[in-house]
């Protein structure tokens, strides 16, 4: 059920419909578990399966730790078994794949079968959900949550379910365990942020893929200019496409008086990689940095270390976002650009004296770059493009001017939000004509059909 | 909740809101729904005025217009607003094989001295399609006097009659019913439904549909961009009037030249087929409207059927027939035209339009529900 769809508008007012007079009895909180197993079973009922078994298991973890004095041993458990379903689903085949690959290389007659399982839309995002939960619990930060209907909830909530923003533990159970007070004030900011990431996605998102997905799929038939601005567009394609869906999450638990934190916050005016990366899946990164890069030592032990702290924890990001060699390439190319631009940051002149516009255009070029490796097919698809882009003709690449000028007009947008001008943005006449402008362009322009978002396959 | 965690005042943690300005407040929303409103709701009225349409004699709505039920809607309201008498069907009555001056409306009108008769034929409207065209595009056909044809070609086969499992692609399925009852070659996601089910709903999307048709061919204009991308989509829209074609939509050659050979065509049980349902479904819906029902059967081409296969038509359209006498619904089952005047089994040719016109026309029933005040 994708949050753009009829279905998930059917869904939601009866949810919210019973969900509005319930929050004031002890049964809001199994509902809220009820419509999220059913929103998530709605893919597969197999599923619930998994997100159940996982559930259950960092629960009585999080109790056996408590109760026993070898709380590591618990943590592996957790963490193994949550590393371990990631892996099996995820991973398997891209495992298989790349052994065989290797017996092949030596010679060897043998071949792993494939292990032929299907991918559950979100297992990145709750696995990782219930992983900190755990870490934290291990690391004192929070207490243990006694009710398994409410850890059950904050597992599976069905806003941020499939794609985040991987909500923590501190943060998100606190709301779950008194009734939520909703007050107009949420709902109108809920209805604000659900229709500003339903343009993002339905007339944005989804017209960039229209340019992007057959270039992508056929790179060998396009000249440099169309590959160049192809990966322009899926640079904006998949912000657009993830920011638009997270904005609706947030809208959406917004209006049930659950506030869910930021996830991306205009990262295409980042100066800087590490801004960008605090710009950018924000949910995502600050996991990174506080359940990876810190504990292998983060900046404590010098530059040598933090630098291979920073390598890994991007590559093992890159490879968070897809089992593909590609996706490791993706995240050592962050890693590299971002060490570069750290490097450069110590000098006081480029700090001080470097006019952030340049800097501006120079992280989107790198990050544009990026992309490339994140969206091919496979290995051999990126360097074709990557090749194309500098020696294939020039011919005509036929992006639509209209989505040229959506894309300028957003990122002049966000340009004017960051400068000082802001306050003609925060008018209430230009609020109100955004908003009337939206909604009539969804109503007129786009197609009927909802794509699926980019990051359910994550 | 210890100390760990954050009081839960009720206000929720302290989240930043967004990355942009667009924050309405109630009174915002309040402005800009009244705005959106006032938008869905004049564009298309305002569009009326606008854009010219002028349906000359014979006017039809072309075949490529077929999907632009906006057009349809405008036919209608002018016929209604005019007191002339619609005739709806599929292409039957629109006339597939000649041009606009050689249907059925045509020379019903030549018969009768006037222009009464209008056709309100759309090509490929199965029942099942009509059935949601007059539910939801012809709503101001009331307290009128109305013709109905009925093509029980339709009715012929599962494959016609939409009830193949197997999924299959037909005219119109915007216009079909989307849920309910349901029909099993249709194989639309639940989304896409309740999409279509919403825009019968939403006058601004006939609208948008009608641009999309009329001006970037059958596309959305994001579509559209595509295969245009340097264009103005603006450019694109003209307010000028439907020029009519007056050639016809196939040529005109007789079935009995075309090489068909005599067919036993199996025929559905009329009680269970969808189609027949949806037959039965529209006539009631117009009898309840107001409207003065008149239900042309057939002509369908008897010559085309093998011996066994013409009874099981024959009892078919007795089947019809009793039904309409029981609603008491007047009707015409046309006699079988000559073989040479089909084009195929249920279309006319142009002289076999003239000589069924001639047969509706001098039918008393038909004289009597002409003369009769709706």
């Amino acid at each position: 059920m994708l949050f753009h769809t009829w279905p998930f508008l059917l869904f939601f007012l009866i949810v919210y419909a019973v969900y509005l007079p319930l929050r004031r009895t002890p049964l809001w909180l199994h509902w809220l578990l009820a419509a999220s197993y059913f929103f998530y079973g709605w893919w597969n009922p197999l599923y619930l399966l998994l997100v159940v078994y996982s559930t259950a298991l960092d629960f009585f973890v999080v109790i056996a730790m408590e109760r026993s004095r070898r709380k590591k041993l618990w943590l592996w458990v957790s963490l193994l078994n949550n590393l371990f379903l990631l892996g099996f689903f995820k991973y398997g085949a891209f495992v298989t794949q790349n052994v065989n690959d290797g017996l092949m290389h030596l010679g060897l007659n043998y071949a792993l079968p494939s292990p032929g399982v299907l991918l559950p839309v979100g297992i990145s995002f709750y696995t990782f959900q219930s992983m900190s939960y755990t870490i934290d619990f291990y690391r004192d930060n929070i207490d243990r949550e006694r009710s398994f209907i409410r850890f059950a909830t904050f597992v599976s909530l069905f806003p941020q379910l499939v794609a985040g923003p991987i909500e923590r533990a501190k943060q998100l159970l606190p709301q779950l365990r008194e009734a939520p007070r909703v007050k107009s004030r949420d709902i109108t900011d809920g209805l604000s942020l659900f229709v500003v990431g339903l343009f993002k996605k339905v007339a944005l998102a989804d017209y960039l893929a229209m340019y992007v997905d057959p270039i992508y799929a056929t790179p060998d038939r396009y000249g440099a200019p169309a590959l160049m601005l192809a990966t322009f567009a899926f640079a904006w394609q998949i912000y657009f496409d993830f920011s638009g869906y997270t904005d609706m999450a947030r809208g959406v638990a917004r209006m049930m008086g659950i506030r869910l934190m930021l996830n991306f916050n205009n990262p295409y005016l980042a100066t800087s990689l590490g801004d960008f990366w605090s710009r950018w899946h924000i949910s995502l990164s600050t996991w990174f940095r506080d359940y990876v890069y810190i504990p292998l030592g983060g900046n404590r032990r010098g530059s040598f270390v933090m630098y291979r702290n920073l390598f890994l924890a991007m590559v093992i990001s890159g490879l968070w976002h897809g089992a593909a060699w590609t996706f490791v390439i993706w995240g050592a190319l962050h890693a590299l650009a971002t060490m570069a631009t750290r490097s450069a940051e110590r000098s006081t002149w480029y700090r001080e004296r470097f006019p952030k516009f340049v800097k501006q255009i120079l992280v989107f070029g790198v990050v544009w770059f990026t992309w490339i490796f994140f969206r091919a097919e496979s290995m051999s698809d990126a360097w074709l493009i990557v090749t194309r882009i500098f020696t294939a003709h020039w011919l005509d690449p036929a992006l639509p001017l209209l989505a040229l000028m959506l894309v300028g007009a957003v990122w002049l947008y966000q340009f004017l939000y960051e400068s000082s001008v802001r306050q003609i943005l925060d008018l209430s006449a230009v609020r109100v004509a955004l908003v009337v402008l939206m909604i009539l362009y969804l109503f007129i322009v786009p197609g009927s059909g909802g794509a699926a978002f980019i990051y359910f396959q994550f | 909740m210890t100390h760990k965690e954050r009081t839960n005042t009720g206000e929720g943690p302290d989240v930043q809101f967004g990355s942009n300005a667009v924050r309405l407040s109630m009174r915002d929303w309040v402005i800009a729904t009244s705005i959106v409103l006032l938008v869905m709701i004049l564009t298309p009225l305002v569009w009326k005025h606008l854009e010219a349409f002028d349906p000359q004699t014979g006017f039809r709505v072309p075949y490529d217009l077929s999907d632009d039920y906006w057009t349809y809607q405008r036919l209608v309201d002018r016929t209604i607003n005019d007191k002339r008498i619609l005739i709806i069907g599929d292409s039957v009555i629109w006339g597939e094989y000649v041009d606009p001056h050689h249907t059925l409306s045509h020379y019903l009108n030549e018969l009768d001295g006037e222009t009464r008769f209008a056709n309100g034929g759309l090509n490929g409207t199965h029942p099942l399609a009509l059935q949601g065209l007059v539910q939801h595009y012809a709503k101001d056909v009331k307290d009128s006097r109305v013709i109905l044809h009925c093509n029980l070609l339709w009715m012929s086969s599962a494959e016609r009659d939409l009830q193949t499992e197997k999924e299959m692609a037909f005219n119109h399925p915007r216009l079909v019913p989307q849920f309910v009852p349901g029909i099993p070659c249709y194989k639309a996601p639940a989304d896409e439904r309740m999409g279509i089910v919403i825009d019968h709903h939403i006058s601004l999307r006939t609208w948008v549909n009608h641009l999309r048709v009329a001006a970037f061919d059958s596309l959305d204009v994001h579509s559209w961009t595509m295969e245009n991308p340097y264009a103005n989509p603006f450019e694109r829209i003209r307010l000028e009037s439907i020029q009519l074609k007056d050639a016809p939509h196939s040529l005109p050659i007789a079935w009995t030249k075309r090489g068909i050979q005599p067919q036993d065509i199996p025929w559905i049980d009329l009680d269970t087929s969808l189609q027949g349902q949806a037959f039965r479904t529209t006539a009631e819906l117009l009898r309840d409207r107001g409207n003065s029902v008149f239900v042309i059967i057939g002509p369908f081409n008897e010559h085309m059927l093998t011996d066994e296969s013409r009874e099981r038509y024959r009892a078919m359209s007795q089947q019809v027939e009793s039904w309409l006498d029981d609603e008491e619904i007047a009707h015409y089952a046309a006699t079988p035209l000559p073989s040479h005047e089909y084009a195929d089994a249920s279309h006319p040719l142009s002289a076999g339009y003239g000589r069924l016109a001639e047969q509706v026309y001098e039918h008393s029933e038909f004289q009597q529900w002409l003369r009769a005040r709706p």
